[in-house]
């Protein structure tokens, strides 16, 4: 098994989050097409600046009632793993 | 030396109580209709204030409004706006009239000539209020907050909207600003820095904070008037109790006349000269000496005297001791032509919108210019003044060529422009 098949995987509340995450996106970038949002894709690489990025973030943090450091997020690399912290914080809720 | 090349207005937007684009105001200008009335601009829990809120702005409408024309302009404008405060939502309303009327964008004007000057400081007092109460709630930080509480954000967001890339910058003079604004814009063009500029008057987006605070002051009106908010404003008449804040936000597109002349664009007007004079006075008291000053200076600028003047747009914000002072500066300035020249009050319709006041007084002034008419001094009953030339409860029709524009703001800031009559 490659790394990527592991990293490619979600646990069933990582699919959740990553649902609303997608959520958000579209409602931050609303000229998008739904198909582009993947887990695999990052913010930067679906058009969003720095406001956006952070607005995404926080809209997500704001539905799960969460509070995460944004150091904690700098990161992240593409939305599976902006679901995965966030994920990782409710679990240990 | 060459004389400076004149300065001629190519493109006029406005959104205010009255009306969402000049045509309208001008319009409403005319039947001397009042924007004024009883609202609850914080939410019913903040109580009912008079004032002259906006009704039903949307800005995503507002800027579509332009999508076949500046078509790129509207693209960036939704990306730009989605994030921003109700004040540069207003702005950017404003400026898509102007900029489109002005054919800068659709001329291919460049765009390293042309600059942005905001007009207003703390302008988004309402963020930090609402900041503030959801942070105290447990709530976070709104993630723009950082961005969109900066008055000069708004420079930013109009330049990435139309790609203007000249200088750029807010101006803050408190309730003259508006005259700021555009005394800066002036010279900008007058000096050859700049070709083009856009001067936009942004709304002032108050909290329940700012309003107690100017009604200890003893600034604010409206107290007593929650059955009959439309006779608060009342500048120059003896029941005046103090000014009624007003929504709305204004933009004008100054360029150089050759320039106009040579792209065919229609001069509305022109910005004839303005003059700031300052008091050296941190309170609200107005001062006769500089509100005479800022006169004559802007006079002498244009090379005008009194006898040139046919009509006075006055700052006029209905508080007893600010419409006293500026009756003696008038009489003053004017001399024997005060019972000549026409004076009006644009603030007895839309209210007093601070900021923004001075660059949509400006626009009430073309707008009048070009068409022949003064619109009425509502709720002018007994004026405090009887040798100044009042217009009365309807407007008046007739020539007028060159206006005299006042705005004065707590703080000592004097400015006064002359503003003459467009292309036939």
């Amino acid at each position: 098994m490659s790394s990527s098949d592991s990293e490619s995987r979600m646990s069933g509340s990582e699919q959740q989050v990553f649902e609303i995450v997608r959520s958000k996106v579209l409602e931050v970038l609303e000229d998008l097409d739904p198909l582009q949002v993947t887990p695999e894709r990052s913010l930067l690489e679906l058009g969003a600046n720095s406001l956006d990025r952070v607005e995404v973030a926080m809209l997500a943090m704001e539905e799960l009632e969460l509070r995460i450091a944004p150091s904690e997020l700098a990161g992240v690399a593409n939305l599976r793993e902006l679901s995965r912290v966030l994920a990782q914080h409710l679990d240990a809720r | 030396m060459n004389a400076p090349t004149p300065v001629v207005v190519t493109g006029v937007g406005t959104v205010n109580a009255l009306a969402g684009d000049a045509p309208a105001f001008a319009k409403a200008l005319r039947d001397g209709r009042c924007g004024i009335g009883l609202a609850a601009p914080f939410g019913e829990t903040q109580g009912q204030w008079v004032a002259a809120p906006l009704a039903g702005f949307d800005w995503r409408e507002a800027i579509g409004r332009h999508e076949g024309s500046l078509p790129e302009c509207v693209t960036r404008a939704r990306k730009v706006l989605r994030n921003n405060t109700p004040s540069a939502r207003l702005s950017a309303a404003a400026a898509f009239e102007a900029v489109r009327q002005a054919r800068l964008v659709q001329d291919g004007f460049a765009p390293e000539r042309v600059g942005v000057v905001v007009a207003g400081s703390n302008l988004h007092q309402q963020l930090a209020w609402d900041g503030a109460r959801r942070r105290e709630a447990g709530g976070t930080v709104d993630p723009r907050y950082g961005l969109n509480f900066l008055d000069s954000g708004q420079v930013g967001s109009l330049g990435e909207i139309f790609g203007l890339r000249g200088l750029g910058y807010s101006v803050g003079a408190a309730s003259a600003s508006g005259q700021m604004a555009l005394f800066q814009a002036w010279h900008w063009l007058r000096s050859g820095v700049l070709d083009a500029c856009l001067v936009v008057g942004a709304s002032m987006d108050l909290s329940p904070l700012e309003l107690e605070g100017f009604a200890l002051l003893g600034a604010l009106g409206g107290d007593g008037y929650a059955e009959r908010p439309e006779q608060a404003c009342r500048p120059f008449d003896r029941d005046h109790r103090g000014f009624i804040w007003g929504q709305g936000s204004g933009a004008l597109v100054l360029e150089r006349q050759d320039l106009a002349a040579a792209r065919g664009v229609p001069s509305l007007g022109e910005i004839r000269s303005a003059a700031i004079a300052m008091d050296g006075n941190h309170l609200p008291d107005s001062s006769l000496d500089g509100e005479v000053r800022a006169m004559r200076d802007a006079l002498a600028a244009a090379g005008l005297g009194a006898a040139d003047i046919d009509y006075v747009n006055a700052h006029g914000t209905s508080t007893p001791l600010g419409d006293r002072t500026e009756c003696a500066a008038l009489r003053a300035v004017l001399g024997e032509r005060a019972a000549a020249v026409w004076v009006n009050s644009t603030k007895s319709l839309i209210g007093h919108c601070l900021s923004a006041a001075g660059v949509i007084e400006a626009i009430a002034c073309l707008l009048q210019l070009n068409g022949g008419f003064l619109h009425p001094n509502l709720n002018l009953l007994a004026p405090i003044d009887s040798e100044l030339r009042f217009v009365g409860r309807q407007a008046v029709a007739g020539t007028f060529s060159t206006a005299l524009s006042n705005g004065f703001g707590f703080g000592g800031f004097n400015g006064s422009l002359v503003l003459g009559r467009g292309q036939d």
